[in-house]
């Protein structure tokens, strides 16, 4: 056969059909099966996103810099409002902006990733175990297909959530966006590369996740999000804490934990898996996510028989 | 339809309206009892509209179970954190040790209280009386992503499956003796045999099930048709406008100082 | 377009290897098949059955990450060189798990069902008439209603093959529709899928009960070493020495007639007979010559 074409595969994550160590593609997890080249909403979808990502971070520093002397006056004033409609409206940009730009396969995961954060972490409420482990599959999806995939994985999570289990979850879709957004950026950096380093990108996204979370907590739930946190709010404003620091506080007391547990659990069954069944998302190809893999060529078939 | 979700099939005029009309009506009321500041307002709505809304749609007896399953705990908690240990609390009615109880304590856990208390209580009666199907396509009628519908409904369908495949997982290792009592490091090395089955098929199945969905022409075209058509007649999209608008009046009214 | 005489789907020189994996998958393989006909494939497990009815229908190289050479072309257009939207609407796919097969997207089997034909903007009274069609000729009209996940796995299966035949592809390829259907089902599907090829659908079925396909197919290739190592009409395919060899199983009716002649109850020089037809002439004959 030497007039055979030789070509590398093209995948659905790569619209141009190149080997992945090859394209020159900065956001393949978000490219479009069909028509990335040419979809008009392209610029739209990037809006959302970075207006999504501003809202919520403008929330956050509204709330941190503007709550206290509100609490002094003795009310809430609008950190209530702010903080419910702030953080939704900006994790639903995010996610919708983001939703658009993954290609099918990518997708494809992410109903499995939703399912799993549920069913985990309503098994983790049934053993009674301390932490909640109810964003593994955000970090799996965030660390497989990227920071896109995760973002909207975590934020449609909430959404289910609150279909079947109860509406209490949803103000907290901006912490589950975070979480995956960071388990993507942190699987980018190589962080996924040494199981030791994973759990220490765990902890970093525990520490944003509790900060993001605290205003919720406090200005919505007034620190009353269960029996066990609810008393460490108590004991935190009994030692003169304000609301928002003490929800601050508990916030960090279990979020890092949590994710440190997380992260550890997700690098240590990817470490598990094939490298073949690691390697086939695009992201984990074209970031190195789990390191360099020298490629393997495959070997020549034998001669055919006559 | 399947019993994962909180949908309560039942017929009533409730039931019969654009599930989008009525996902606008909550919106519209989170906005204004988050806006306002009064702990009254919220009780005000949750006894005029809501409880109403719910024995209008017939989920009045789910309502008050879920209330109590779900919200009465949180209210329990509430109130013994922020009517005990108030920061800012100045008006002491009662002491004992670090706990104080003051007016100030008090008043800042009705005002959370009757506003958490409308707002899962009125996602609760949407949720209950919607069915998510329903609420798929008119939601994708009014221009939501076919990538989002398909993503909450098939997570939605997945669940009993998944969730019958732990169970089993879980039996099986409770037969072969492995401890789902004990210390919580005990019990948590139970999740691991069952997280490693459950990842491994995500990954293995991903690609028959992009294949299968390709194989269907899924996002082939930006402008899809639809089977089913969920009735959306001119009242109901006129009653939206009025709710959204009324809702950002409330807020503006509060924001410049009109209501305070 | 084609012409008349080309094959409708013509595989040369086709090779895949899946990313990372050590060697070829399909090696060199050479495929044609005629519009119109019933084709079945069969092989050893992992012979590459499932590559290669995914190399037909184009998702490999489109949808899939791996070393691939070689042409493949479905009514004469290279699938590999359009987008797979393009090769979607040429070829239509069954998958293997009918649970993956499930799009999901939709609650009832009644909207699973139309779902392909929205996602290519047919209009409502034509998805309406299409569904009840294919539903009456799948026997799915009480399941019109359910959730697809409350289904048995014989009725997803069946769900599974409506849901793609209702979208009328020129070609179609089956990967074990049958795998978990009991024999009504079975025959329902075989009865579908000869309407459809007697319509001038091309259908390729990837099934390892080779009665069935004695039975129904055209022509049946065997798929061993990455190569396609025998192709012809069934009953050449299926008396073929190198059967079993190649890891496949030859019919019941064959074992039963090896055994018989083996005792000499059939004349050694005699073809084994394939279906139930050839045998009863097989013996009938046999004791005709002895009485």
């Amino acid at each position: 056969m030497s007039g055979s074409r030789e070509a590398h595969a093209r995948h659905p994550f790569h619209p141009r059909g190149m080997a992945p160590h090859v394209i020159e593609c900065k956001e393949a997890f978000m490219s479009s099966t069909t028509s990335a080249a040419v979809d008009p909403n392209r610029t739209r979808n990037r809006i959302f996103v970075g207006l999504g990502a501003a809202v919520i971070v403008a929330t956050y520093l509204y709330l941190i810099l503007a709550q206290p002397t509100e609490l002094a006056e003795g009310g809430l004033g609008t950190s209530a409002l702010i903080a419910l409609a702030g953080y939704l409206i900006g994790a639903a940009l995010i996610a919708v902006g983001a939703i658009h730009r993954l290609p099918t396969a990518t997708l494809s995961l992410i109903p499995i990733a939703i399912v799993i954060n549920i069913a985990v972490g309503q098994l983790a409420a049934t053993l009674g175990l301390p932490v909640y482990l109810d964003s593994i599959g955000t970090v799996l999806v965030g660390v497989l297909a990227g920071p896109a995939a995760g973002a909207v994985t975590g934020a449609l999570t909430n959404v289910i959530w609150g279909l079947t289990i109860g509406p209490i979850a949803l103000p907290f879709a901006v912490t589950a966006v975070v979480i995956g957004v960071l388990a993507g950026y942190a699987a980018r950096l190589g962080m996924f590369r040494r199981f030791y380093l994973a759990p220490v990108a765990g902890f970093v996204t525990g520490i944003v996740a509790a900060l993001v979370s605290a205003p919720i907590a406090a200005f919505i739930f007034g620190g009353a999000t269960s029996g066990g946190t609810g008393a460490l709010v108590a004991a935190f404003q009994a030692f003169g804490n304000s609301l928002l620091a003490s929800t601050t506080l508990q916030g960090l007391l279990s979020d890092p934990l949590d994710k440190t547990i997380t992260f550890t659990v997700v690098v240590l069954i990817l470490f598990a898996l094939p490298g073949r069944l690691r390697s086939r998302f695009p992201f984990v190809r074209q970031y190195n996510v789990f390191g360099k893999v020298t490629p393997v060529a495959p070997a020549e078939p034998a001669a055919p028989k006559a | 339809m399947t019993t994962t979700t909180l949908y309560l099939e039942r017929t009533s005029a409730l039931h019969r309206l654009n599930p989008v009309t009525k996902l606008v009506a909550l919106l519209s009321i989170i906005l204004a009892v988050f806006a306002v500041p009064h702990w009254w307002i919220p009780l005000g709505i949750v006894a005029v509209v809501i409880v109403p809304a719910a024995v209008l749609g017939r989920v009045g007896g789910r309502l008050l179970r879920l209330f109590l399953i779900l919200l009465l705990p949180l209210l329990v908690v509430l109130f013994l954190i922020q009517g005990l240990f108030y920061p800012d609390g100045s008006t002491v009615l009662w002491e004992w040790g670090l706990a104080q109880l003051t007016t100030e304590g008090l008043l800042f856990a009705i005002t959370i209280g009757s506003r958490l208390t409308a707002l899962v209580l009125g996602s609760l009666v949407f949720v209950l009386t919607t069915d998510p199907a329903r609420l798929m396509s008119a939601l994708t009628q009014v221009g939501m992503s076919p990538k989002i519908a398909y993503v909450i409904s098939a997570s939605l369908q997945i669940i009993p499956a998944f969730q019958a495949r732990a169970q089993s997982i879980l039996l099986a290792q409770q037969a072969r003796g492995l401890a789902i009592v004990g210390s919580p490091l005990k019990r948590a090395r139970a999740l691991l045999p069952l997280l490693g089955p459950l990842i491994l098929g995500m990954i293995t199945d991903v690609d028959e099930r992009s294949t299968a969905m390709e194989a269907r022409a899924f996002g082939a075209t930006p402008k899809p048709t639809s089977l089913i058509i969920v009735p959306d007649p001119v009242g109901e999209r006129v009653a939206r406008w009025l709710m959204f608008l009324s809702a950002i009046a409330v807020v503006v009214l509060v924001v410049v100082g009109v209501i305070a | 377009m084609a012409n008349a005489n080309a094959p409708m789907i013509e595989l040369s020189g086709v090779g895949f290897a899946y990313e990372d994996a050590e060697r070829f998958t399909l090696a060199n393989l050479d495929l044609r098949i005629d519009a119109g006909t019933v084709t079945g494939i069969v092989g050893a497990s992992g012979a590459g059955k499932t590559t290669l009815a995914k190399t037909i229908a184009g998702f490999i190289p489109l949808n899939e990450g791996g070393t691939y050479r070689g042409a493949a072309s479905v009514a004469g257009r290279v699938l590999a060189e359009g987008t797979l939207s393009e090769a979607a609407a040429a070829v239509g796919l069954v998958t293997q798990n009918p649970f993956n097969q499930i799009s999901g997207a939709r609650f009832t089997v009644r909207e699973e069902l139309a779902f392909g034909l929205e996602n290519r903007s047919v209009p409502r009274d034509e998805m309406e008439r299409r569904v009840d069609e294919v539903a009456a000729r799948l026997r799915l009209e009480p399941l019109l209603d359910r959730s697809p996940y409350a289904l048995s796995g014989g009725q997803m299966q069946l769900v599974a093959i409506a849901s793609m035949v209702i979208m009328q592809p020129p070609v179609l390829v089956m990967d074990e529709p049958t795998s978990q259907l009991d024999p009504a089902g079975t025959r329902l599907v075989y009865d579908v899928l000869s309407t459809l090829s007697d319509g001038g659908t091309t259908v390729v079925i990837i099934e390892h009960k080779t009665e069935l396909l004695h039975e129904h197919c055209d022509s049946i290739a065997v798929l061993a070493g990455g190569l396609i190592v025998q192709h012809g009409t069934p009953g050449a395919v299926l008396a073929d020495d190198r059967l079993t060899s190649w890891g496949v199983g030859e019919t019941r009716v064959t074992t039963a007639a090896r055994l018989a002649r083996e005792r000499g109850l059939l004349p050694v020089e005699r073809a084994l007979p394939i279906g139930v037809d050839d045998a009863v002439e097989a013996f009938s004959t046999q004791t005709g010559a002895a009485s």
